[in-house]
């Protein structure tokens, strides 16, 4: 080793093997938030929790006079700065934010929100399902990292699917919304924040939720279908189902849920037929209110029809 | 999280001696600068897939990767912030090389204004093929060309593309005033699945069925798409101390360039058993041919808009009691012309529907904590929808004429919940919903099909509650149960029969559900009588420091009681699910879980089946990384997922002989299954590059009959087929540079 290195390594040493208070009695400069020169002196982006990366994002925008200091979330946090000489461990800040923290939640929320409140999309924050349950932000929400997973299309669901584990099954289905390619999230359709809507839903209802993608099953029409004014869900499960078309069950199971058949009809396949078809068997036969599109084979129009025509035969069924 | 009170030796090494021998050095304010310069990167590579598209039909309906064997893999994330003044510049770019690509450029000076558009683009390909000789596919004038046999004519297949472009900028006019405007313009352009099916009634056509001669026929005709839809968002922001108030309007407008869909139908065509060619049969007197109503325009979406304006916001009386509120007005309208739709034949003095929908929104929500221990929720939402439609005579079967009905309804959703803190860091919460729905009852005019009684009012309670308790710092669990009942007004009589007549029952009048029972009878699921039981346990464990578990499990149940054996009796559900996550070293992680579940439905056609479905789930996961060394990094995941359909047919009692022993015979399951693998290495070509390479392997296996079964096609009237390879296998190599800047 030469003489330079041998001293740089004793040196090396001396400063790891110094006490924080020591190094601290210099004046230190911040390195990315205002303030966190009284932090940073111990904590970086080695620790289990970088914590460096906040400076990435827009809490670090110093130019933005509202972003936070560290003590804005975590409190002035004096004892964990300074432990106390009879304290064995360092006590924690004031604030902490992780899984274990015995924070109170409304105490950690309050940290976001207090800076968070004047958006719009948390208008309704109070009351919402997940503040009620009290969820923490930070359950969702990675706050010292660039890249935080929730806020990514990618990997939103990573995110929600940590406790929502139906849907988490129900989206690999084949009949699905393009969730797992990320080219539509949760919050596309939920605000997590809360709102007016059931279920989280971004607008008012499920429908105009719904409308904001597939706005043609508005209508009204001529010919009405309630249950689709009503409510999409209840034939759809927009989470993903085995049946086309997100269907929560196929014809004619889901439409018998409601409507009488055409006669005496035993759900049945072509080849599996105890009586097969001949050539006057009906067009409405068992085999066509099973197979390819079920009832929507004739029914087409199941949303609702806009055509007035009072030509028989007339468009009321949803024929056309 | 620091681990001791000892300073580490790391790279902070570097901005320690900055601060023990200042003036600080060039190289330190560079590292320093370096750790809040935002990252970028930018990602280019490519990908190659084996086999053939319908190899990989259900992977690929979205992801852009079905169509070509090779594809190029660009992306970007390209993020600039002048600390100086706090502007952003923020381009990010997905999927460049595929079918499935987004785009979107945002500027933004933090805290004063900012400005985003946004591209973006999307293929649903349908995972299946169809074959057939029909002439112009997709538009709005298909002409139906009768094939010899199953399978010889083109292959077609459908897709749905969206293009969107959204623009949207927000600007802090004042500290506590903010002005928020966003547009969003759609174009969909395609076709889906569609089809027209008739069987003639006896009023419309005449004639005998035999090989010969079809009185009824199916087509397979694709739904022609070219939508565009606008959504514009203008709001203004007043934040005050208390108050919260956001007050704006949102429009939604869509357009469909596609009135009707107007086919050409030959004038033979299968008969019932696929033979043939057979000749549709002619027209009765006063009716049309079975041909001519095949021709007949059908209805596609119209144009319709929506325009509303709200209040929505919060205001805190005290720090611990805060409220929400919304109000909003809807004016929604659906007035397009039918001659411009290619539809004709509409009532006299009718050019349009001129459907007025009027929507009026209140919510007011109350939430206090006037213990610490102690939090309190109230919320009361009421909408109600107003169908101002004219009312005219559209509908007309054989000399039968009815009125076109309203979908007026009226919402009240209100909630109350407790929470309070018990000792022992127990949280019990307890809540009261009640919801309740009125709706309009269609006139004696208007005619309900395939229904026998209507509901005007719905209400449910639900009572619910949840215990969730952190036994210790590792291990929180929650058990929460909810009961809810949904009961009803009279129903509203639908029967016309003589054995009604017979009753007394009036069609129209309200009776009670054991005046209107009838055996053949149904009712709909969304207004009979549900009673619905959920039990969830759940459980957050974290045994060690590295090791995390979670675990889940869920019951519901639903029993309907309508007045009648048909229609869905019951339903049901439970998951339980595992998810664990182990942190070997600081270089290698694990994670994996497991659920397994099943929904179930029991939905009654009386004198037919009694279906007893049930679905089963099964799902897996697993995955790992790791750093085998400085450089490179490795990675495995493999998903598997597994969902089986029964449908249980058994017997309805009053059912034939025949339908007994079809109901023996049953319906096959309908299987899915899915086996995803994939591994991943990345070497660090030094600092600021990286090369990526992926290999996946992707099992879809579809085992289902609606389009045909064990070698047995369905095929329509013109014998068109619909496919789908049941076994798809895939694998796909790719291989990326990526460049962090």
């Amino acid at each position: 080793m030469t003489r330079p290195a041998a001293f740089a390594a004793v040196l090396l040493g001396l400063l790891c093997a110094l006490p924080p208070r020591a190094l601290a009695q210099a004046p230190r400069q911040d390195l990315v938030l205002k303030g966190d020169a009284q932090c940073t002196r111990c904590h970086d982006e080695n620790d289990d929790t970088p914590v460096l990366a906040i400076g990435k994002t827009k809490h670090g925008t110093l130019a933005d006079g509202r972003t936070p200091t560290c003590t804005s979330c975590h409190g002035e946090s004096d004892t964990h700065a300074n432990k106390p000489a009879e304290a064995r461990e360092r006590p924690k800040p004031d604030r902490t934010f992780s899984k274990t923290s015995a924070t109170p939640i409304e105490a950690r929320n309050e940290a976001c929100m207090s800076c968070h409140r004047r958006d719009a999309a948390r208008s309704h924050w109070q009351g919402s399902v997940h503040q009620s349950r009290e969820l923490a932000c930070t359950s969702c929400h990675q706050i010292h990292t660039q890249h935080d997973k929730v806020r990514d299309k990618l990997t939103q669901t990573e995110v929600c699917f940590s406790c929502h584990k139906e849907q988490r099954t129900q989206v690999s289905r084949p009949s699905h919304h393009p969730v797992l390619e990320g080219k539509v999230v949760c919050s596309d359709c939920h605000n997590p924040h809360g709102s007016v809507g059931p279920s989280l839903m971004k607008r008012d209802s499920v429908n105009d939720t719904c409308y904001t993608c597939h706005m043609e099953k508005r209508g009204p029409f001529v010919h009405n279908h309630e249950p689709v004014s009503e409510d999409c869900m209840n034939c759809h499960n927009p989470h993903g189902t085995v049946v086309e078309n997100l269907l929560k069950a196929r014809a004619p199971f889901l439409c018998h849920q409601c409507h009488t058949p055409h006669g005496p009809n035993v759900p049945q396949l072509l080849g599996r037929q105890v009586v097969p078809n001949t050539v006057g068997t009906t067009g409405k036969n068992p085999i066509n209110i099973t197979m390819a599109r079920g009832c929507l084979n004739c029914h087409t129009e199941v949303h609702g029809s806009n055509n007035p025509s009072v030509t028989n035969p007339t468009p009321q069924f949803r024929l056309r | 999280m620091r681990r001791s009170g000892q300073v580490r030796c790391k790279s902070i090494l570097g901005i320690a001696l900055a601060a023990a021998m200042s003036p600080a050095t060039a190289q330190d304010a560079g590292e320093a600068a370096a750790l809040k310069k935002p990252d970028s990167s930018v990602s280019i590579g490519a990908s190659a897939a084996s086999g053939h598209e319908r190899d990989r039909t259900i992977f690929g309906q979205y992801n852009g990767l079905r169509e070509d064997s090779g594809n190029l893999l660009l992306d970007m994330d390209y993020v600039r912030r002048d600390d100086g003044t706090g502007m952003w510049t923020v381009v990010r770019a997905r999927n460049l090389g595929l079918d499935s690509r987004d785009l979107g450029i945002s500027v933004q000076k933090q805290g004063n204004w900012r400005f985003s558009a946004d591209y973006s683009e999307l293929v649903h390909h349908e995972i299946r093929t169809i074959n057939t000789g029909l002439l112009g596919a997709g538009s709005a004038t298909p002409s139906v060309v009768r094939l010899g046999a199953p399978g010889t004519g083109t292959d077609v297949n459908l897709s749905l593309k969206r293009t969107g472009l959204g623009l949207s900028g927000d600007k802090w006019v004042s500290g506590n005033m903010q002005i928020e405007v966003s547009f969003k313009n759609e174009d969909k352009d395609g076709a889906r699945l569609w089809a027209r099916g008739y069987d003639c009634a006896s009023y419309v056509c005449t004639g005998t069925q035999n090989a010969a001669n079809t009185r009824w026929a199916l087509l397979l005709l694709p739904e022609p798409v070219n939508f565009n839809s606008k959504q514009v968002d203008a709001k203004f922001n007043f934040i005050g101390e208390k108050l919260f108030v956001s007050a704006g309007y949102y429009g939604s407008f869509f357009t469909n360039a596609n009135g009707s869909l107007n086919p050409t139908v030959p004038n033979q065509l299968n008969n019932a058993i696929g033979g043939g060619p057979a000749t549709l049969n002619p027209a009765a007197a006063g009716g049309t041919s079975l041909q001519d109503v095949l021709q007949l325009p059908m209805g596609l979406y119209p144009d319709n808009q929506a325009h509303q304006l709200y209040v929505t916001g919060n205001y805190a009386f005290l720090p611990k009691l805060r409220s929400t509120f919304k109000l909003a007005y809807t004016h929604a309208t659906q007035d397009q012309d039918f001659a411009s739709m290619g539809l004709g034949g509409a009532p006299a003095g009718r050019t349009s529907l001129g459907g007025v929908l009027n929507t009026t929104l209140a919510q007011f929500g109350l939430t206090s904590r006037p213990l610490p221990k102690l939090s309190l929720l109230a919320d009361l939402r009421y909408e109600k929808k107003d169908d101002k439609t004219p009312i005219a005579a559209y509908n007309i079967e054989n000399t039968t004429i009815w009125n076109n009905s309203h979908i007026s309804n009226r919402r009240l959703g209100s909630k109350l919940e407790a929470g309070y803190q018990l000792p022992g860091a127990t949280r019990v919460t307890v809540g009261l919903d009640y919801n309740q729905i009125t709706r309009e009852l269609p006139g004696l005019d208007v005619d309900v099909a395939g229904l026998s009684g209507l509901r005007g009012r719905t209400e449910e309670i639900t009572y619910r509650g949840e215990v969730r308790r952190s036994i210790s710092e590792s291990f929180t669990g929650a058990l929460g149960v909810a009961h809810a009942s949904r009961t009803g007004s009279d129903w509203y009589n639908l029967c016309t029969s003589a054995a009604c007549a017979t009753q007394g029952l009036v069609y129209g009048g309200l009776y009670s559900w054991d005046q209107i029972y009838q055996r053949t009878a149904t009712f709909p699921l969304n207004l009979a009588d549900r009673k619905r039981d959920k039990l969830r346990l759940s459980a957050d464990w974290l045994p060690m420091e590295r090791l995390s578990l979670q675990f889940a499990a869920e019951v519901a149940k639903d029993d309907y009681n309508p007045p009648s054996a048909n229609g869905l009796r019951s339903g049901g559900m439970t998951l339980l699910s595992v998810d664990a996550a182990y942190a070997v070293s600081e270089r290698w992680k694990f994670t994996a879980y497991g659920s397994v579940g099943d929904q179930t439905m029991n939905d009654a056609d009386r004198a037919n089946y009694v279906a007893d479905m049930k679905n089963t789930n099964t799902a897996l996961g697993f995955g790992v990384n790791g750093k085998l060394s400085g450089v490179l990094e490795v990675g495995a995941g493999a998903t598997y997922v597994k969902d089986v359909t029964k449908y249980g047919l058994s017997p309805d009692p009053a059912t034939s002989a025949n339908n007994v022993l079809q109901n023996a015979v049953g319906l096959p399951d309908v299987t899915f299954s899915e086996t995803r693998l994939g591994i991943f290495a990345k070497y660090a070509i030094d600092r600021k590059s990286d090369l990526r390479v992926d290999l996946r392997h992707i099992i879809s296996k579809l085992d289902e009959w609606s389009w045909g079964f064990n070698g047995v096609p369905f095929a329509y009237s013109d014998n068109t087929t619909v496919s789908l390879n049941p076994n798809q296998r895939e694998t796909l190599l790719s291989a990326r540079y990526l460049y962090k800047f």
